[in-house]
C-alpha cells in the first residue's frame, strides 16, 4: 500500500513516515500543498494523509483540485476541531477525518479502514479458500497455521487480495509497494510472488501472462 | 419613570429652568409694557386736563376784567338749557360774578359727551359758584397745600381731575371720567397676558422640542451602551452628526467600545488559537514517542523516557480538549444536547463506574436516588457527575463515605454530592471552579486542575447551577440544581 502524507511539519512529518513505514506502507511526503497537489495527481496513492493548514495552498484547496480528477481515499488531519469544519472537510470530498493531537493506533486502523473500504472491502478480515488474511494484525494463516511472510510479500498479497478478482500488472505493484525514495532492486515482484506461492500454495495467485497477478474471486 | 427620576431627568429641569426664564422675562416684559403704556395715557389726559383749566382760568381772568360786556354769551343760562336729560340740573349762583366762556374754551369743553370733561369755579372763599351741567354730585373744592398757581391732579375714584387757584385764590376745576380709559388699559393688560401666554406657550413648547431634540443623540448613546453593558459588543452608536459635542462623545464611546470588543475578542480566541497552536506539537511528541515505543529493541531508560514523553503528552492532549471546550463554552459555540433522559439512572450508572475506585479508597458510597426525568445532554452530565465522584471519592479519609441523592423540588433536579474528607478552607470556596485553581497547591494531582471549571460550564450551559459548601475536617457539599 502506498500514502502520500501532506504536512508542513517536518518533524510530525518524518514522525508519521516513520509510523507508516514501520506498518508496511510505502510513505511519499510533501511537505506543501502544491506539491502535495502535483503528487497526488501523478500517482495512484492508496490513501492520502492531508494537513489543513498547509502553505501555498491550503488542504481544502489540494482536497477540491484533487477530487476533479482522483477519487484516492483522503484522511484529513487538522488542528481544527470545530463541527462546521468537519463538515466541510466531509463535504469537499474528504473520506475520514483526524484531530491532531492523535495516537498512530488510531491513525493507522482509520488508514486501514479507508484503504479496504475504497477496495470495496468491509471487514478487516478476508479469507481467501484456506488462507485468512487479518488485515488490522498484519497476520496471515492458513488452514488456521500463521504463516510468516515478509514485509514485502505481505504488502502484495494484501494489495493482490484487496483487489480480488482484477488483474494487477506488474507496474501496479511497483506503484502501490515502492514510495519515491525506494530504489533497491531487491523488489522484484516476481521473487516475492515466488515467496508467496511457496509459503501459502501456488494456486492462491495466478499469472496473467504479459498483464499481471491476480487472486481469483 | 417615577417622580425622583422624573425630577431628576435633565429634559425637565432644562425644561423648568427654560419655563421660569420665560416667565420671568415675559412678566418683567408685560409689567414693563403696561406701566408705560398707563403713564403714557395718563400724562395724555393729564395734559387735556392742564390745558382745558388753563383755559378756563384765562376765562375767568378775562371775564373778571371785560366785566360783563353785552356781546358775551352767557353760557351758564346756554348750558341750563341744553343740559342732556337725566343730568343735574344747574345749580346757579346768584353771585353777581361770572365767568364767560370763549368759543374756544367751549369746544375745548364740550358738555355733551358723558364721559366729557367737566368743570368747576370756586371763589376764594370756597364757594362753588359755577360748574358744569355734567358734573358728578359732591364735587368739593379741592385742598391747597401751597399757595401757588400750579397745576394739580387729583384722582377720585373712575374720575380724575386738574386743578388749579388762580393769584386771586379761586380755584378752576376741569375733570373728566376716565373709565373708559382704564377699561382700555385693563384690556391692554389682558392682552398682555394672553399675549405673554401665548408666548410662554409657544416658547415653551418649542424648547421641548429642542430639548428632545438635543437630549435624542443622548438617548441613543444611553441606549447603545446599554445594549453593549448587556452583552452585545459588536454593538455601537449610529453616529449621524460627527462634529458635533455629542457625536465627538459618540465617536469616543464607539472607540472605547470597539476597544474593549476587541479585548474581550482577543481573550476569548487566545484560548482556542493557543490551543490550535499547541495541537501540532503535542502531535508530533506523540507521534514520536509511540514510534519510539514501537521500535523495540531500546533499552528500559529509553523505553521509560519514551513513555514520560507519551504520558505527557496525553496529558497536554487532554488538557489542550479541556481548554478549547472551555473556550467554547466561553463563545457559547457548545451546543447541548436536548434528549430526554432518567437522571437517577445516570446517575447510578456513574456510581457502577465509579465503585472500583471508591473500593480501592476504603470509601463507601451511598445513594438515595428518586426516578427523575430531564432533558439534557446526558454524556456531558454523565462526565460532570463522574467527575464529582471521583473528587469525592479522591479527597475523602479512608472509611470515609460518599453519599449521592438525587430529588425534586418543584421544577428543579436537585443533585448533592457529598463527602466525608478534608473539607475546603473557606477562603478557596469562592474560587474552586475557577479554571486551573487547585486547593492544595503542593499536592502533585493527576488532577487537570479543570474539571469543576467544565462541570461549572456544562450545568450552566443546561441552566442550572452547581454549588458548593464545605467545613473543615467534617466534609464538602456539591449541590447541583437542573431544570427537570
Amino acid at each position: 500500500m502506498r500514502l502520500l502524507v501532506v504536512e508542513d511539519e517536518p518533524d510530525l512529518l518524518n514522525g508519521l513516515a516513520r509510523a507508516l513505514r514501520r506498518a508496511g506502507y510505502a510513505v511519499d511526503l510533501a511537505a506543501d500543498g502544491a506539491d502535495g497537489l502535483y503528487k497526488a495527481e501523478g500517482t495512484d496513492y492508496d490513501a492520502i494523509v492531508l494537513d489543513v493548514m498547509l502553505p501555498k495552498l491550503d488542504g481544502w484547496e489540494v482536497l477540491a483540485r484533487l477530487r476533479n480528477t482522483k477519487k484516492t481515499p483522503v484522511l484529513i488531519l487538522t488542528a481544527r476541531d470545530q463541527t462546521a469544519d468537519r463538515v466541510r472537510g466531509l463535504d469537499t470530498g474528504a473520506d475520514d477525518y483526524l484531530v491532531k493531537p492523535f495516537d498512530n493506533d488510531e491513525l493507522l486502523a482509520r488508514l486501514r479502514a479507508l484503504i479496504r473500504r475504497a477496495a470495496g472491502q468491509t471487514h478487516s478480515k478476508i479469507e481467501i479458500g484456506e488462507v485468512l488474511i487479518d488485515t488490522r494484525a498484519r497476520a496471515v494463516a492458513r488452514a488456521g497455521e500463521p504463516v510468516t511472510l515478509t514485509a514485502r510479500e505481505y504488502a502484495i498479497l494484501e494489495y493482490l487480495a484487496l483487489h480480488r478478482g482484477e488483474v494487477v500488472s506488474r507496474t501496479e505493484l511497483y506503484e502501490h509497494l515502492l514510495d519515491e525514495s525506494d530504489d533497491t532492486l531487491s523488489n522484484l515482484v516476481d521473487v516475492h510472488i515466488f515467496g508467496i506461492r511457496k509459503k501459502l500454495g501456488a494456486e492462491l495467485i495466478a499469472t496473467r501472462r504479459h498483464q499481471g497477478y491476480c487472486i481469483e474471486k | 419613570m417615577n417622580l425622583a427620576q422624573f425630577t431628576k431627568s435633565i429634559r425637565w429641569r432644562l425644561l423648568l429652568w427654560l419655563a421660569f426664564l420665560l416667565v420671568c422675562i415675559l412678566t418683567g416684559f408685560g409689567v414693563t409694557a403696561y406701566q408705560f403704556q398707563r403713564i403714557t395715557r395718563l400724562k395724555e389726559i393729564d395734559d387735556e386736563f392742564v390745558q382745558r383749566v388753563a383755559a378756563l382760568s384765562a376765562d375767568a381772568r378775562n371775564s373778571l376784567s371785560s366785566d360783563n360786556p353785552p356781546d358775551a354769551t352767557m353760557l351758564d343760562e346756554d348750558f341750563s338749557d341744553r343740559a342732556p336729560p337725566g343730568s343735574e340740573p344747574l345749580e346757579t349762583n346768584p353771585r353777581r360774578r361770572t365767568i364767560r366762556l370763549s368759543v374756544q374754551t367751549q369746544m375745548l369743553l364740550n358738555p355733551w359727551d358723558t364721559n366729557g370733561f367737566y368743570y368747576a369755579f370756586w371763589s376764594q372763599d370756597g364757594d362753588l359758584f359755577k360748574q358744569s351741567a355734567n358734573a358728578p354730585r359732591g364735587l368739593k373744592l379741592p385742598e391747597r397745600p401751597m399757595p401757588d398757581t400750579v397745576y394739580r391732579i387729583r384722582a377720585r375714584g373712575e374720575f380724575r381731575e386738574a386743578y388749579h387757584f388762580t393769584e386771586m385764590g379761586e380755584c378752576a376745576l376741569v375733570g373728566r371720567n376716565i373709565a373708559a380709559d382704564l377699561a382700555a388699559m385693563h384690556r391692554f393688560a389682558l392682552l398682555l397676558v394672553a399675549v405673554g401666554g401665548a408666548v410662554l406657550a409657544i416658547g415653551l413648547g418649542g424648547s421641548g422640542w429642542l430639548v428632545n431634540r438635543a437630549l435624542r443623540p443622548v438617548e441613543k448613546i444611553s441606549d447603545a451602551a446599554r445594549r453593549i453593558s448587556g452583552g452585545k459588543l459588536s454593538e455601537r452608536i449610529n453616529v449621524a452628526e460627527t462634529d458635533s459635542e455629542l457625536g465627538q462623545l459618540a465617536n469616543t464611546l464607539n472607540s472605547t467600545f470597539a476597544r474593549l470588543d476587541a479585548a474581550f475578542t482577543r481573550q476569548k480566541q487566545f484560548t482556542a488559537v493557543a490551543a490550535h497552536e499547541l495541537r501540532t506539537p503535542v502531535a508530533v511528541m506523540l507521534t514520536h514517542a509511540q514510534n519510539g515505543m514501537a521500535a523495540g529493541g531500546t533499552s528500559d531508560e529509553q523505553r521509560e523516557a519514551f513513555d514520560a514523553c507519551l504520558r505527557a503528552a496525553q496529558r497536554m492532549r487532554r488538557l489542550i480538549e479541556l481548554l478549547l471546550a472551555l473556550s467554547r463554552f466561553d463563545a457559547g459555540q457548545e451546543t447541548m444536547k436536548r434528549v430526554p433522559f432518567d437522571l437517577s439512572r445516570a446517575t447510578r450508572e456513574c456510581v457502577e463506574l465509579i465503585r472500583p475506585l471508591a473500593e480501592e479508597q476504603q470509601v463507601q458510597i451511598y445513594t438515595a436516588l428518586s426516578p427523575l426525568e430531564i432533558f439534557g445532554d446526558v454524556e456531558r452530565l454523565t462526565q460532570v457527575i463522574t467527575n464529582l465522584l471521583a473528587n469525592a471519592i479522591q479527597y475523602n479519609r479512608p472509611n470515609g463515605e460518599v453519599r449521592v441523592k438525587l430529588e425534586r423540588h418543584n421544577d428543579l433536579a436537585e443533585l448533592t454530592i457529598s463527602d466525608t474528607g478534608a473539607g475546603i478552607p473557606v477562603e478557596d470556596l469562592p474560587r474552586i471552579f475557577e479554571r486551573f485553581y487547585r486547593v492544595d497547591k503542593s499536592r502533585v494531582s493527576s488532577g487537570l486542575g479543570l474539571g469543576l471549571a467544565i462541570s461549572k460550564a456544562i450545568i450552566e450551559a443546561h441552566g442550572g447551577t452547581i454549588a458548593v459548601s464545605s467545613r473543615l475536617n467534617i466534609g464538602t457539599i456539591f449541590f447541583i440544581q437542573l431544570p427537570a
